[in-house]
């Protein structure tokens, strides 16, 4: 049976394994891709959204009035709501499950996993007790005639913002995980890819927070308030992406300029989920009007598709990158002054078809 | 017990002749299950139907056919036989996250099969395409350097099972001398492309699994150079506070009062 090449798209296909094994050994990718999945995109996603929606319902919180507790209110819910699963995604990903428990052996600051587990094991404590908080608040305990005791004690507002470093952590650490592998689409740009998380994170979880807002008839103050987020880490989005695409240059970013993942990441992540959203709350902004509810609970949800899309593209690109002989050629290039200029007449370029 | 020096492999490919003794000598002491249930598979790649280093495959022979000029005259054969590099910088066992690789007494790089639970970073993290699952315990594998046989002062099997010394096992100081003068030699008999990969420490620290090589590493399928998965990584941690530090600006911003209550009230106004 022969290799199965998972590189081919319209512009590439037709080659035979000749030309292939005059670029690299019969293009057999060089590194291994790690087939993180479902399970890792869908931890990604929700994993961003638990974190930022705890971090703006803790600014809210502390910047406080009225208006902002709704939004306090409905970013504690939505984070612990994102935050159940988490756990379960990464157990079931691991191929030995019932071994999760040798995660929490060592502190390995060097290691990105072992810092992102600890991340959400002390994430898990912050975020339980904002919703204990928020329940006592919500007179909750009362109903179900169950008040903790010492529920005085955790309601500091303090207590909230000391775990706002934590719920960054947990956006933005997936960016860097990814970013600390050999995988060329990956790690060639290896700073933006934190920010890159980050803003995509607190777009989805702004989105998730104006949805429920929407939905449960908040105040329409509060909606605008969030709206403005929404669109700062948009813009700021798309801002890193044209750069990060821009960065990695021809070989190493033709898994998002061509095939599958290239389509859906101009027309899914570019156009879905940032550029529709935008447009349809700048629109009547423009035109002095303030955008209806209908048409933010509708941008909100076309951030939140375009934010799985855009976790989606960039594990799937990766694998591809990988998968790519020419890129980890490339990448490892990169730097090597002295054996730069002797490694350039291998064919590097496609054979011309004669 | 041998002392306790980084030991390794020094693999000159102009010797091999690719028999896959190794190979078959790797999987027999490892008792590594064949794959496909040991189905008869051909690749249809030269005589290489192994194809790539797997959790289940620690050492794969390559055969290059290199016969690239029109009249083939300076064509040729290339055999070479892969396997871990166990470099000193590692970059699978800076991103474990349980510990389960460990660096041993030998300066070899080893997994331990009984910690590991199969997270995969390492697997993503090696510029060489070493670590894979393997399917028969689904956790991360690749070569000991058969750590078990070292402790023992045993030559590991697949050196041991080489029948032209292409494959030698030794203390990395002396492997290394043994090598330099390789090259002297080949240079010597006119084969100037001649060189050594990983043998010094510009390749992540050093390999303690390096290579003659009589071409670029490309054609191999070796990086030029590969580096550090995590090399980035305060920087990239720094790039990320400083967005994390601009979100939570822009955030208290558009929570504050006034601006945005205004424009909220202009529009309940309409």
């Amino acid at each position: 049976m022969s290799y199965q090449r998972m590189w081919k798209t319209p512009k590439s296909g037709g080659r035979s394994a000749s030309d292939e094994s005059a670029e690299s050994y019969y293009g057999v990718p060089p590194i291994h891709k790690p087939h993180w999945k479902w399970l890792i995109i869908a931890y990604f996603y929700l994993g961003g959204i638990s974190g930022l929606s705890y971090v703006i319902a803790e600014l809210a919180e502390v910047t406080g009035d009225a208006t902002n507790r709704v939004i306090t209110r409905a970013g504690r819910y939505v984070s612990l709501g994102t935050l159940l699963p988490c756990p379960v995604l990464l157990i079931l990903d691991l191929g030995r499950p019932e071994r999760f428990l040798n995660m929490l052996r060592i502190v390995k600051l060097r290691s990105p996993m072992s810092v992102g587990t600890w991340v959400l094991v002390i994430f898990s404590g912050f975020c339980t007790r904002s919703v204990v908080a928020q329940a006592a608040r919500d007179e909750l305990w009362n109903r179900f005639k169950c008040a903790p005791h010492g529920i005085k004690a955790i309601q500091s507002r303090w207590m909230g913002v000391a775990g706002v470093p934590f719920g960054f952590l947990l956006g933005g650490y997936t960016g860097v995980l990814l970013a600390a592998t050999a995988v060329p689409l990956w790690t060639k740009n290896a700073l933006l890819m934190g920010p890159l998380f980050l803003a995509s994170a607190a777009s989805n979880a702004t989105a998730s927070i104006t949805l429920v807002l929407c939905l449960s008839k908040a105040p329409h103050r509060a909606l605008v308030r969030l709206e403005r987020l929404e669109m700062c880490s948009l813009v700021v989005e798309l801002g890193l992406l044209a750069l990060n695409r821009r960065q990695l240059g021809q070989t190493i970013g033709r898994p998002l300029r061509e095939g599958s993942t290239g389509r859906l990441y101009r027309f899914g992540v570019q156009g879905t989920g940032i550029a529709a959203p935008l447009m349809l709350t700048v629109a009547p902004m423009l035109a002095g009007m303030r955008p209806s509810r209908w048409r933010l609970a509708l941008s909100s949800l076309l951030t939140l598709s375009g934010g799985f899309m855009f976790r989606y593209v960039m594990v799937i690109a990766g694998h591809r990158s990988a998968d790519d002989p020419q890129a980890t050629f490339e990448l490892a290039r990169r730097g090597s002054q002295e054996s730069t200029g002797s490694v350039t007449d291998v064919n590097v370029h496609p054979v011309a078809p004669s | 017990m041998p002392a306790a020096v980084p030991h390794g492999f020094y693999t000159d490919t102009t010797v091999c002749i690719g028999c896959k003794a190794c190979e078959v000598a790797c999987k027999q002491w490892n008792q590594l299950p064949a794959s496909k249930g040991g189905a008869p598979q051909l690749s249809g790649q030269s005589y290489d139907n192994t194809l790539r280093l797997s959790g289940t495959d620690w050492r794969h022979v390559k055969f290059i056919e290199d016969f690239k000029t029109e009249d083939r005259s300076g064509g040729r054969w290339m055999m070479m036989s892969d396997v871990c590099k166990h470099c000193v910088k590692a970059g699978c066992l800076e991103v474990c996250p349980t510990g389960a690789i460990i660096r041993t007494e030998f300066d070899t790089v080893v997994i331990q099969s009984d910690v590991c639970n199969g997270c995969r970073a390492c697997i993503a993290a090696c510029p060489f395409g070493v670590i894979d699952i393997n399917p028969a315990n689904s956790v991360a594998m690749k070569c000991t350097l058969c750590y078990d046989r070292m402790k023992l002062d045993m030559t590991p099997a697949c050196a041991q099972a080489c029948p032209t010394a292409s494959i030698q096992y030794g203390p990395i100081d002396e492997l290394r001398d043994r090598a330099q003068k390789r090259v002297a030699t080949l240079q010597a008999q006119g084969e100037t492309r001649a060189q050594l990969y990983g043998a010094d420490t510009s390749i992540l620290g050093g390999l303690n699994s390096f290579y003659l090589l009589v071409d670029k590493p490309e054609v191999y399928g070796l990086p030029a150079n590969p580096e550090l998965p995590s090399r980035n990584l305060a920087a990239s941690n720094a790039f990320s506070a400083i967005g994390a530090a601009v979100m939570g600006v822009i955030g208290l911003v558009s929570f504050r009062k006034r601006r945005m209550d205004r424009f909220a009230q202009q529009g309940n106004n309409e």
